[in-house]
């Protein structure tokens, strides 16, 4: 007979789901009210949003709190893990999510914002991710993961055109085909060491000193290439310039920062160990993929015609700029990758945001995409303010200093030259140099060009109000005087990912 | 007040830049000459107050910015930058009351008041990461500068000019790093402090490879030989105050940040790659010099020349010696006047015709007496009169190295007599002869507008040519002070031998800061 189970509550440390279910809770909600009281206006939603987010930042930061205090969390039968890397990452996730949502708010009406389930998705979604980042159990992951990703593709499939519904289908094949890598990879660990914890894994594997290490490598086939896809690290990166493209501007900004800083997380508690134990054949693969993404994906964004493809290929380079984090695997690297990611998300944000208020509604005759080069030409001529913020959000991009992606950029070529990377960190300043000719284009389009297209008024503030405005002046801000919160910034991301243990 | 003079000196420009949008388009001139002006006074009032028996920085002053990470903003100016700083002052200041009628001409003295703050910033920053961001962002002004006013290549040109630099000082970031991580394992505390780093001594292959990464980022900006093909592009197609101001100051970032970082930091590299890079400049002033006595366009003429006269300063600089780091210092002061006063000269008969060739012009001596006279004055110190300032200079460039080798001392000389020819045949082919085409006959003279550049040009030419001394004073004693440093730290038997021990202390802090 069964004897039944005694687990005290304490035990369970339920506090460790609050930033998690309270995303949950708000999207139910945004649910209920609409079946009381449907056809709200969309300014309703953003703002309930908003504020849902913004609790869940005060529980973060608590969370923050008791993690300098007591370090490592666990909970729910040690399934959840809040960690120093876990916190970060959802600092990142819930801000920049925060700092998307009032793009929402545009001059133009767009059909994926009548719906109250977009905002009920996104808030979906966000829980999703922060479930990824904030547990080392495989199968949490994945389940994180699929919540999380299901609700994008809604998301992007919203905006009800030809191209996004394209968009939606072919990121949800990949990701499907990225799920099913991911399950067979976490099929491959368990089978190896009875355990989906990675801390598990990694004492089991070590513990026999990687005896089995050709089912290993395989797990690890598996596992790169599901991240691969997530991360859109080349080759896994054909689905990334489509999806961009085929989404809002907005929409295509957030998801070159919110998914990837929880892939990153994930990646880097599955491989943080595999490298630390030497399996070389692993450091030399992600050191092919990490240049092979940075250049190549360069390279491809030389060639554009499209100002958001080639912020698309761009943000891959970044992505794998960032990957080598991973592979040097420091403390310094750890910490860079977040500040990195920071750093970036502001940047980045502000520049699809860029292109969100430049957006009309209907493709203008004589275009053939809504973010070609010539749209931007000569827009010093017509909108100086505009045209200032946009070079501003390129030379950030570019490493320029002193704006804010510098410091990440300078910080992460650092933790190379001391991890004893030496040619990677020349390949990642020689790859700055690289990227630096498209950002260029486009200031040069902008202010060395005559405009091209006769624009009726102002086009390239055609979609803005004022929360979009505030949006693109935080990010400016931010991206300007980064330095002055970098010391504050680099101590608070050492000391959590330090006391992680990574 | 002088505690801050030089954050003042620096920030002041760009402060004026961020007020000028909202100045009226009518104003704006005035408005900017005022600011250079008054930039201009703060410079000398640095000079009157600068204690010209220090050797060691001034006016320094120190702000965390991120401590965790060693960097902090460290500014200091020494016999060394003193006068560069002056001179980009004064040159910003006659470029912008010299501006003819030029299109969007309130961008154009913002971007000029932008362009400036950096100058004096990489002139004055006595860390390695303030000054590289004040290195890198002097790239942004430029491009604007020739983009949007060049010539018809202008963005080609301008593209150019800012990835060649781009890359070339990545690459030296790398270096920076590296060298903040060795002395971050020598004393447990990262700093990217230059006067911290002047302290550490290097082993020899570390000093090398370091050596070469500074060296892409320095050599492509000054340019030396192989990397110099974006400069006759950014000249043939930058407006003339963009030709001017980098002729004058940006160039010499790259001819002054060798002898801020690569000598002192690595003494026993510098002495290793003394033959190879003095090799490098003297193909640099022979090769340019004949290409410059082939080009049809006076500018080409007058940017080759100016390539082939930094071959000398590069030279001096490593001829490791006090004589030679300083000829090479007041050498960049005397090219920075005198290739910009040409520039200038250029711009000012290319607004009068609209064409830059030679064989348009003839006989212009007679028809323009003033100018022809200011030119040749010019054209004279360009190939290095005596009584003139380049002279000066190239003569104490020579002198120095003349010490380490006779051979290639010789040939740079025997370079100048090349320099000559292609000077004077072109103002023969611009001045004399008869005026063969219609439209010169009627050429007007130079203006006063131009005068106000043009005169203070050649006073200083003549002045510094006979009497340096208020100059070349504070350049040597920092000088000796750094020749010293490199003595004392350099660790191979060559090096030893090649720099020299002046057996003096070194005076590192400033009586004010003793007190």
């Amino acid at each position: 007979m069964l004897s039944p189970i005694n687990v005290s509550i304490e035990s369970l440390n339920l506090m460790t789901l609050a930033p998690m279910l309270i995303p949950i809770v708000g999207a139910l909600l945004i649910l209920v009210i609409d079946l009381f009281k449907s056809g709200q206006d969309k300014s309703m939603y953003v703002m309930l949003s908003l504020l849902i987010l913004g609790i869940d930042f005060i529980f973060l930061l608590e969370a923050a709190g008791i993690f300098e205090k007591n370090g490592t969390v666990m909970g729910v039968f040690d399934v959840m893990l809040i960690d120093g890397l876990a916190i970060l990452s959802q600092f990142i996730i819930v801000s920049a999510s925060m700092l998307f949502i009032p793009l929402a708010l545009t001059q133009k009406r767009f059909h994926e914002f009548s719906y109250p389930e977009f905002f009920a998705l996104f808030l979906f979604m966000i829980a999703g991710f922060q479930f990824m980042v904030a547990t080392d159990n495989l199968i949490l992951i994945f389940v994180g993961l699929e919540t999380a990703s299901l609700a994008l593709y809604t998301l992007i499939a919203m905006h009800n055109r030809d191209k996004s519904f394209e968009a939606a289908v072919k990121y949800f094949t990949m990701g499907a085909l990225a799920a099913g890598f991911y399950s067979f990879g976490s099929m491959v660990f368990y089978a190896l060491t009875g355990s989906i914890e990675i801390n598990q894994i990694a004492a089991v594997l070590e513990a026999n000193n990687f005896a089995d290490i050709g089912f290993v490598l395989i797990g690890v086939v598996f596992m790169l290439a599901s991240f691969g896809f997530k991360l859109s690290m080349v080759p896994f990166h054909t689905w990334t310039p489509d999806v961009y493209e085929g989404s809002s501007a907005a929409l295509a900004g957030y998801m070159s920062i919110v998914p990837k800083i929880a892939a990153f997380v994930v990646a880097m508690r599955l491989f943080e160990f595999l490298i630390h134990s030497g399996v070389v054949w692993l450091e030399v693969i992600l050191y092919i993929g990490v240049v092979v993404t940075m250049t190549m994906a360069n390279i491809w964004a030389l060639v554009q015609s499209d100002v958001k493809r080639m912020l698309a290929y761009s943000s891959i380079s970044h992505a794998g700029f960032v990957m080598a984090a991973i592979l040097i695997g420091t403390t310094q690297s750890n910490s860079a990758l977040f500040l990195y990611w920071i750093l970036f998300s502001f940047t980045n944000l502000g520049s699809f945001s860029m292109l969100w208020i430049s957006r009309q509604k209907n493709l203008p005759a004589g275009q053939s995409s809504d973010h070609s080069y010539n749209k931007f030409a000569g827009l010093v001529k017509t909108s100086p303010v505009a045209a200032s913020i946009m070079a501003l959000f390129m030379l950030s991009l570019a490493g320029l200093p002193p704006f804010a992606l510098f410091w990440g950029k300078m910080y992460m070529i650092s933790s190379a030259v001391t991890g004893g990377y030496t040619v990677l960190a020349l390949i990642m300043a020689l790859n700055s140099a690289i990227a630096g000719y498209y950002y260029l284009k486009l200031i040069v389009y902008m202010f060395m060009k005559d405009p091209i297209i006769n624009h009726s008024g102002n086009i390239s503030m055609v979609n803005a109000t004022l929360s979009l405005k505030t949006i693109i002046g935080i990010a400016a801000v931010g991206t300007i005087f980064a330095v002055l919160a970098l010391n504050s910034l680099l101590e608070f991301v050492t000391a959590f990912v330090y006391n992680s243990g990574y | 007040m002088l505690d801050n003079i030089l954050s003042i000196l620096i920030f002041f420009p760009a402060l004026a830049a961020v007020l000028g949008f909202i100045v009226n388009k009518e104003s704006i001139r005035a408005y900017g000459v005022v600011v250079a002006i008054i930039e201009f006074s703060l410079a000398l009032l640095l000079w009157f107050f600068f204690d010209n028996n220090v050797s060691g920085m001034q006016f320094m002053e120190t702000i965390a910015l991120v401590p965790t990470f060693g960097i902090n903003y460290i500014v200091g100016v020494d016999g060394i930058s003193l006068f560069i700083v002056i001179l980009a002052a004064f040159f910003t200041m006659i470029g912008i009351a010299s501006l003819g009628d030029t299109k969007d001409i309130k961008n154009m003295i913002i971007t000029l008041l932008f362009l400036q703050m950096t100058m004096v910033g990489v002139f004055v920053a006595l860390d390695a990461i303030v000054f590289y961001v004040f290195w890198e962002l002097s790239l942004v002004p430029m491009l604007y500068i020739i983009g949007a006013w060049g010539g018809p290549l202008r963005i080609y040109a301008s593209v150019k000019f800012f990835l060649y630099t781009f890359t070339g000082s990545l690459v030296m970031l790398v270096g920076m790093l590296f060298m903040a991580y060795f002395y971050y394992q020598a004393t447990g505390q990262w700093s990217f402090a230059i006067l911290d780093w002047y302290r550490l001594i290097l082993p020899e292959s570390f000093q090398l490879w370091l050596f070469v990464a500074f060296f892409f980022g320095f050599a492509i900006k000054v340019p030396m030989f192989p990397f110099h093909t974006w400069l006759p592009y950014a000249h043939g197609q930058a407006p003339t105050i963009g030709s001017v101001i980098l002729a004058a100051i940006l160039l010499k970032m790259g001819t002054y940040a060798f002898i801020r970082f690569s000598l002192p930091l690595f003494p026993d590299a510098s002495t290793y790659f003394m033959f190879p890079i003095a090799i490098l400049a003297i193909i640099m002033i022979i090769y340019t010099a004949m290409v410059a006595y082939a080009q049809k366009d006076i500018k080409q003429v007058v940017a080759y020349s100016s390539v082939s006269h930094m071959g000398v300063i590069i030279l001096g600089t490593f001829a490791l010696n006090v004589e030679g780091i300083s000829g090479s210092i007041f050498l960049m002061i005397a090219h920075g006047v005198v290739s910009g006063a040409l520039f200038f000269l250029v711009g000012v008969i290319y607004d009068r015709r609209h064409t830059k060739m030679m064989d348009q012009f003839g006989g212009l001596a007679s028809v323009m007496p003033k100018f022809a006279t200011i030119f040749g004055i010019m054209m004279m110190a360009s190939v290095g009169l005596p009584l003139t300032i380049n002279f000066v200079g190239e003569f104490l460039s020579l002198l120095g190295f003349y010490q380490q080798s006779h051979i290639l001392t010789l040939l740079a000389g025997m370079a100048i007599i090349v320099g000559a020819i292609y000077m004077l045949s072109a103002y023969k082919k611009m001045f004399f002869g008869e005026v063969t085409i219609e439209e010169n006959k009627n050429l007007p003279d130079v203006n006063k507008r131009e005068l106000i550049a043009l005169v203070p040009l050649v006073i200083i030419t003549i002045w510094l040519g006979i009497y340096p001394k208020p100059l070349l004073g504070p350049i040597n004693t920092s000088v000796e002070a750094v020749v010293q440093l490199m003595h004392e730290k350099s660790i191979t038997e060559e090096a030893k031998q090649r720099i020299p021990n002046l057996d003096i202390l070194i005076n590192r802090t400033s009586a004010k800061e003793a007190n």
